[in-house]
């Protein structure tokens, strides 16, 4: 470092200057070329594509496409309509499985972090059994929780019944149970990924934090409060925008596990949509809904952003 | 008796030679279908079969998820580059029809391709009518069926399978019985303990197609002639009340049945009876110590007999204006060629049924038990014929469950639901025009 600084200013500059001479400037812009036409071709065309389809009574094999206007928005807030009930409905079914399994899935993998951070005896081998999970496909998962819940011949069910002799719960025909299942299945499937990031953020910081503290006499939880919590806020901030926006997209488990029944009490938005879009053949109302709810998603992670940047900002005045 | 069938192998083999084969320059066509499963390589025997018998046609076949070509079919068909010959699912080609994806097959095309009408079992044919004309060959057929377990049947002294709802009450009951040994009806029966029973009462798909073949029984269609949604009558809540019977007042089905507990009660032995598609007749007969039989879906109806079918069928697409006539033509005489007996009889080894009758008397079902359902193949009833199939089955789906699940009273259910078809229908009739 101290003997780059040294050097003198002159071959500085004229390594400056040359490289400024050598560079043509559209090279810049070809190393971005490749990129931006696929941005452009499969981002920035379909979302404007997207919006000329939720204005107009689109289908690809009319031959006029009537301009609507905003008609299939305003069919979700208009009372009486099949989309205002079941969007809604629907979001709501998403909103409640983010609350419920948000939380769960940042707050078990921070702690499955802590407990396979330190030297235990087969460390390697549970951060594998864990991370394992992640790599199954979503139909996997879904047929295979779909069979531990299942309301008489689950794996579940069988323990409540012939081992604890208590009555079964039929968790796939019960509104509020049906959601055990899906929220237990996706913690289990997903937690890796995010153990994962939280043992790489804990890698960085400094050992010599933890013996002082040690030395002044910290308790574990004193140190996990104090240095490993505030230190993991970046990470933390990416893992809770990532897990929530991942948990709004909920389709393939409550798809697979409970068709989103019973009476479309786990429906989740983009099963709907999915619905409205390909058995309904309503293209246009199913785009329309697409773009209400990713506004939704951006005013949420807005939010979040917001609130967890919150200390920083404090911190700044 | 003996002179039905040769008189049917005269008539075809005089429908087979009166058409005139393909005799134009060597085409090409495209042939699109979904058989990705098992199924696959019969069907591609089959068009390699063709091929060699063709010496002017080549086939080029693609198999893709179901799925995929629904999404698929109408850019393409908008784009001008629909396949030449495309195989729809019942529950799709309405809606591709109404749509204008797929041409009518008029009768000089019938005539073109050897295809006879009157030989496919009629409902099946009409499954791909639509406002009176034709637009497709049936090429596969499924159907619900009954399975009924042997063993559990003669320990209760059922001898005879049950075709009607008297009969298969009756037996039902007596298939149905607690951890104590007693039977429904008897004092201190405990319906939430059972050791075996009849049926159980499922919902979801399963159990709006269960609920659909009881519905037709009554005499009832999901639509009515102007294709509105219309299962809301005095005899549609009949056909329901009776499932939700089976569970409060009859008690010989368990509550909270799924499809899948069902499945696995049967399997295990806990079961008489067992509705389901023709699709899992393999996976029971590969279950050591299951000793069934597989019958038509019963009368449990009060009006007629009927059960739900689902097919698939070898359709023409919509092509650019200056298409090659020699590929229609060429196309047809595929689709004839696939259809005709020979074919669909070496087409059910892949766990299909018969199209038509003269495939369903062949000798080789003899000793197949799958044979034990043909009775029933003239009376399959696909919901099809109206361009809304998705919202009226959704609609349907959820109301039978929201019965079943005792969420709602039968008639609160099957109105709610209809109410809610019919808006959906409203709006789709906007985008067909």
């Amino acid at each position: 470092m101290s003997d780059m600084t040294s050097n003198t200013a002159l071959p500085k500059k004229r390594s400056r200057k040359m490289t400024h001479n050598n560079t043509h400037p559209i090279v810049p812009w070809l190393y971005l070329l490749p990129h931006a036409i696929f941005f452009l071709g499969f981002i920035v065309f379909p979302v404007f594509y997207g919006l000329y389809i939720s204005m107009h009574r689109w289908d690809p094999l009319l031959e006029s496409q009537p301009f609507v206007g905003l008609e299939f928005y305003a069919n979700l807030f208009k009372a009486g309509t099949p989309q205002s009930e079941f969007f809604w409905k629907t979001f709501v079914n998403t909103t409640l499985f983010t609350v419920i399994s948000v939380p769960l899935l940042v707050g078990t993998s921070i702690g499955l972090a802590v407990l396979l951070f330190k030297p235990i005896f087969g460390r390697a081998f549970f951060r594998s059994i864990f991370f394992m999970p992640g790599i199954l496909s979503v139909s996997v998962m879904g047929i295979l929780w779909k069979w531990l819940f299942e309301n008489q011949s689950g794996l579940v069910n069988i323990i409540l019944t012939e081992y604890l002799k208590l009555p079964p719960i039929p968790f796939l025909t019960s509104e509020g149970w049906a959601w055990v299942p899906i929220v237990v299945g996706t913690v289990w499937w997903t937690i890796g990924f995010n153990m994962t990031l939280y043992l790489a953020a804990m890698n960085n910081i400094p050992k010599a934090i933890y013996e002082a503290a040690e030395l002044d006499g910290a308790t574990n939880w004193q140190q996990f409060r104090f240095i490993t919590w505030p230190n993991l806020s970046a990470t933390t901030l990416f893992v809770v925008v990532t897990t929530v926006l991942g948990s709004f997209q909920l389709f393939g488990q409550p798809q697979l596990i409970t068709g989103g029944g019973p009476t479309r009490s786990t429906q989740s938005v983009i099963m709907y949509i999915t619905e409205e879009a390909f058995s309904n053949n309503q293209f246009s109302s199913a785009a329309a809904m697409s773009f209400v709810f990713g506004v939704l998603m951006l005013v949420f992670t807005a939010f979040q952003f917001w609130l967890q940047t919150r200390d920083l900002r404090k911190g700044k005045k | 008796m003996n002179l039905k069938p040769l008189t049917l192998i005269l008539a075809l083999a005089a429908a087979s030679t009166a058409h005139a084969e393909y005799t134009g320059p060597k085409v090409e066509i495209t042939y699109l279908h979904g058989f990705t499963g098992p199924d696959r390589p019969i069907m591609e025997q089959l068009v390699k079969k063709f091929n060699e018998a063709h010496p002017n046609i080549e086939v080029k076949a693609q198999a893709q998820p179901w799925g995929t070509t629904w999404q698929q079919l109408a850019p393409l068909v908008a784009s001008g580059r629909a396949p030449d010959v495309v195989v729809i699912n019942e529950d799709q080609i309405t809606g591709f029809v109404a749509r204008g994806a797929v041409t009518p097959l008029t009768a000089a095309d019938l005539k073109a391709g050897g295809i006879n009408k009157a030989s496919f079992y009629q409902p099946l044919w009409k499954t791909a009518d639509y406002k009176g004309r034709s637009y497709g060959v049936p090429i596969h057929s499924v159907a619900l069926a009954m399975y009924y377990n042997k063993d559990l049947m003669k320990k209760y002294g059922i001898s005879k399978v049950p075709t009607n709802r008297a009969e298969f009450l009756a037996a039902a009951k007596a298939c149905t019985v607690d951890k104590g040994g007693k039977n429904p009806g008897e004092a201190g029966f405990d319906p939430k303990n059972l050791q075996t029973w009849g049926n159980g009462v499922v919902n979801g798909w399963m159990g709006g197609t269960i609920a659909y073949s009881v519905l037709r029984q009554n005499g009832v269609n999901l639509v009515d002639k102007d294709l509105n949604a219309a299962f809301a009558t005095p005899a549609g809540q009949e056909a329901i009340q009776f499932l939700v019977d089976q569970i409060n007042k009859y008690q010989t089905s368990p509550a909270n049945a799924t499809e899948q507990s069902e499945i696995n009660a049967f399997r295990q032995g806990k079961t008489c009876f067992n509705f389901n598609g023709v699709w899992m007749l393999e996976q029971y007969k590969g279950q050591d110590g299951l000793n069934f039989g597989i019958a038509p879906f019963p009368q449990l109806g009060t009006k007629m007999k009927a059960a739900w079918g689902g097919s698939s069928h070898l359709t023409l697409p919509k092509q650019r204006a200056n298409y090659d006539k020699n590929k229609r033509l060429a196309a047809l005489e595929f689709i004839g060629w696939m259809t005709q007996p020979a074919q669909n009889l070496f087409w059910t080894q892949a766990g299909g049924l018969p199209t038509q009758a003269k495939v369903a008397s062949d000798k080789s079902y003899d000793n197949n038990p799958i044979s034990g359902l043909f009775e029933g193949l003239p009376n399959v009833y696909a919901t099809s014929g109206y361009p809304w199939v998705g919202q009226v089955r959704g609609a349907w789906d959820a109301a039978v469950e929201a019965a079943i699940l005792g969420k709602k009273t039968v008639k609160d259910a099957l109105e709610d639901g209809m109410n809610e078809a019919n808006k959906q229908i409203d709006q789709a009739r906007k985008t067909l025009q």
